[in-house]
């Protein structure tokens, strides 16, 4: 692993004395011009150098390292660093140990990513990113860049010794943070999106354990939008009508349920809102009204007294939108 | 309930001065900015467009030296013709042709030459100088196996940022000749998620800014094109239902929009998510005055707006697609907390100003 620091110049360096710096054209009158560090400017001069002459060597790979670490969005260095790469054939583990420390330096630079992409598609060593990754999402839990890329990893290389531990680690993932709507999406993902697993291939099964699955997490927390919205989603996929869940939402939802009498029999099937739960929650009334809605007829009263409560009392900033809900249902 | 008892009026000056310094020069922590410095050029100059205030905040000269500074950036390579974000790979020194590339390295870039069309527009300019053969061909360069188009030709470097460029790009020119457009539509299609958004890539979590690419591109498709498609590339109702509710379920208590479920609001996301709304034809449910309370929030003291309320910076992209946020809600007909607050009607397909829009789309249709 090459090793920098910013204030050794290439302008002083020897060993540089053979390349030509150009430095930046920048026109008569620049238009949002950097004020670029001496270092920035040193390093980029002598890129833009080497860029001419078209030379490819280790030096160059320390010279692309070190604008990199200034500027991880140069893109050019990255994809110019690339093909050094290629034509030195230098091993890419060691990029990829390189890689690992630059990129949790700079979690949200697309170019980062793209690299290790590209590297990957050469080296297929997989399974070792999945730990890497989880180490990253340690850092940050939804960094977006970061689960793209273990849902290309996944993908991409799709073999069932990657797929084997993800539905774990997600569970792991949501029980950190149950409303960490990157997990859920990726537990959507893992179980609907991407092929069918080994273990998985009874579809009605999958979305019975996903429709308990996210149940269970709506009694911890009922007003978690992102749960609603993977209940949602399965249901969707898996062509569930929405009444088949009106015993489960409607405590949630503050209205009587048809079990509600039996107050001391435990329903696993249909877990209850905790005590001191903040209820009715928003998404349990919009979920209600949804159910009524789709029944119609008289039931469309029910679904525009829920609206109505929504857009008054309990979910005021989307007034414009129950109030719309109410107006169009029916007329579809 | 939202209340705002004393929206602040929307600092014209502070963010025209903000804008103005940017344009002036950008301090060396803002070196990631260096590949992408035409991106900014566009939003300090579309800032003042839709305040209004170009003429009035800038000099002709001023305005003379950002329209040649822009064309410096045009280059014809051998993938075709576009614009580089800068000159930060341009390997001439001075007195030599920098109009071509320089080197193999020096390409034109499409989200580039999307936000340089743009301020040209802005600018008034003719667009005499683009060859549209050439820049047709660039463009084509970039569309990939699978129908995404790469930022610059022969990179794998693709998503949906890069297809929403493209195709406004080829509505302005009103050219979509050589392009793979069920290929396009189908990539698209593949980055919608259960929630009702678009992520970046195909199987990524919705995210407000793909979303708005996405939902932009698939409305910017001719008629002619878009009947003979199946499956159809605009949304079914069904699918419109769900995306509308995903769009107005990311407006927050704090009154922006967030980007993703159970974010936190960011000032980019309030265009990203209503500009959405408004391509699905539901840009009046928008919660108007919560919006303009959050903006009025995330002003910041010096000029210029944050991405959220209590940030210690601001910068030219949050303050450009904020107010071009606020010029949706202005032409839906928002009540103002004062005059301060109305600006110039938006194009929200093409994210630049109605007459701006008119003028790129006239000029580019007739380009050689």
């Amino acid at each position: 692993m090459t090793t920098t620091t910013t204030t050794d110049l290439y302008s002083d360096d020897p060993q540089w004395v053979d390349v030509t710096p150009i430095p930046q054209y920048d026109g008569i009158n620049p238009v949002a011009p950097i004020l670029y560090t001496d270092e920035y400017k040193d390093a980029t001069d002598y890129f833009r150098g080497v860029l001419k002459s078209g030379e490819k060597s280790e030096r160059v790979l320390e010279l692309t390292e070190r604008v990199i670490r200034m500027n991880p969005a140069h893109y050019t260095a990255w994809q110019y660093r690339y093909q050094t790469i290629l034509a030195l054939g230098t091993p890419l583990d060691e990029e990829i140990t390189l890689m690992n420390d630059i990129a949790m330096d700079h979690l949200k630079t697309y170019q980062v990513w793209h690299h290790r992409r590209l590297i990957l598609t050469q080296t297929k060593q997989a399974a070792q990113e999945l730990a890497f990754l989880v180490k990253v999402l340690g850092l940050d839990n939804k960094n977006y860049h970061t689960w793209a890329y273990r849902q290309w990893i996944l993908s991409h290389f799709s073999d069932d010794d990657l797929w084997r531990h993800e539905l774990e680690f997600v569970d792991s993932m949501l029980r950190d943070d149950i409303r960490n709507n990157s997990a859920w999406h990726h537990r959507f993902f893992v179980l609907f999106e991407a092929g069918v697993r080994a273990g998985d291939e009874d579809r009605e099964a999958l979305a019975r354990q996903e429709i308990l699955y996210s149940k269970e997490r709506i009694s911890l927390a009922p007003n978690n939008a992102s749960a609603w919205n993977y209940l949602r989603g399965v249901l969707d996929r898996s062509g569930t009508e929405y009444s088949s869940l009106a015993g489960f939402v409607e405590p949630y939802a503050g209205l009587p349920g048809p079990t509600a009498s039996d107050a001391d029999t435990i329903d696993t099937e249909n877990p209850a809102p905790q005590p001191g739960a903040r209820l009715p929650s928003v998404a349990a009334l919009e979920f209600m009204a949804d159910v009524y809605e789709k029944q119609g007829g008289e039931r469309l009263a029910d679904a525009r007294k829920l609206w109505t409560s929504l857009a008054r009392e309990h979910d005021t900033i989307r007034q414009k939108y129950w109030e719309y809900r109410s107006t169009a249902a029916g007329k579809l | 309930m939202f209340s705002s008892p004393s929206t602040p009026q929307l600092q014209r000056p502070g963010h025209v001065r903000h804008c103005k310094y940017c344009l002036f020069g950008l301090p060396g922590t803002q070196v990631g900015l260096d590949a992408s410095r035409l991106a900014i050029v566009f939003y300090c100059i579309g800032t003042l467009d839709l305040l209004g205030l170009l003429d009035s905040g800038s000099k002709p000269h001023e305005r003379e030296e950002w329209r040649r500074w822009i064309w410096e950036q045009y280059v014809v390579s051998e993938h075709g013709a576009g614009f580089r974000p800068g000159p930060f790979v341009v390997t001439a020194v001075d007195g030599e042709d920098k109009s071509r590339s320089t080197n193999a390295h020096d390409t034109p870039h499409i989200i580039m030459t999307y936000t340089a069309v743009i301020s040209l527009s802005i600018l008034q300019d003719d667009l005499k100088r683009l060859d549209k053969k050439q820049l047709l061909s660039f463009l084509r360069s970039c569309q990939r196996e699978d129908g995404s188009f790469s930022t610059i030709p022969g990179s794998t470097d693709s998503d949906l940022r890069t297809t929403y460029c493209a195709f406004a790009i080829f509505k302005m020119l009103d050219d979509w000749s050589g392009i793979d457009i069920p290929r396009a539509v189908s990539y698209i299609q593949r980055c919608r998620s259960y929630e009702g958004g678009y992520g970046q890539y195909p199987w990524n979590e919705a995210q407000g800014g793909t979303t708005y690419t996405a939902l932009a591109s698939l409305y910017m498709i001719p008629e002619a094109v878009q009947s003979s498609l199946r499956p159809q590339a605009r949304l079914t109702d069904v699918e419109r239902a769900q995306s509308v509710r995903w769009l107005v379920q990311q407006q927050t208590e704090a009154g922006g929009f967030s980007g993703r479920t159970g974010k936190e609001a960011d000032a980019c996301y309030c265009f990203w998510c209503s500009a959405s709304l408004d391509i699905l034809g539901a840009g009046h449910l928008v919660d108007e005055s919560a919006v303009i309370g959050f903006m009025g929030q995330c002003q910041f003291k010096f000029g210029g707006i944050a991405k959220a309320p209590g940030e210690d910076a601001a910068d030219p992209y949050h303050t450009y697609l904020s107010l071009a946020a606020l010029s949706l809600g202005t032409a839906r007909g928002a009540t103002l907390p004062d005059e301060s607050w109305k600006l110039e009607p938006l194009n929200p397909l093409l994210n630049a100003r109605t007459s701006v829009a008119e003028w790129a789309q006239a000029k580019m249709s007739n380009a050689q």
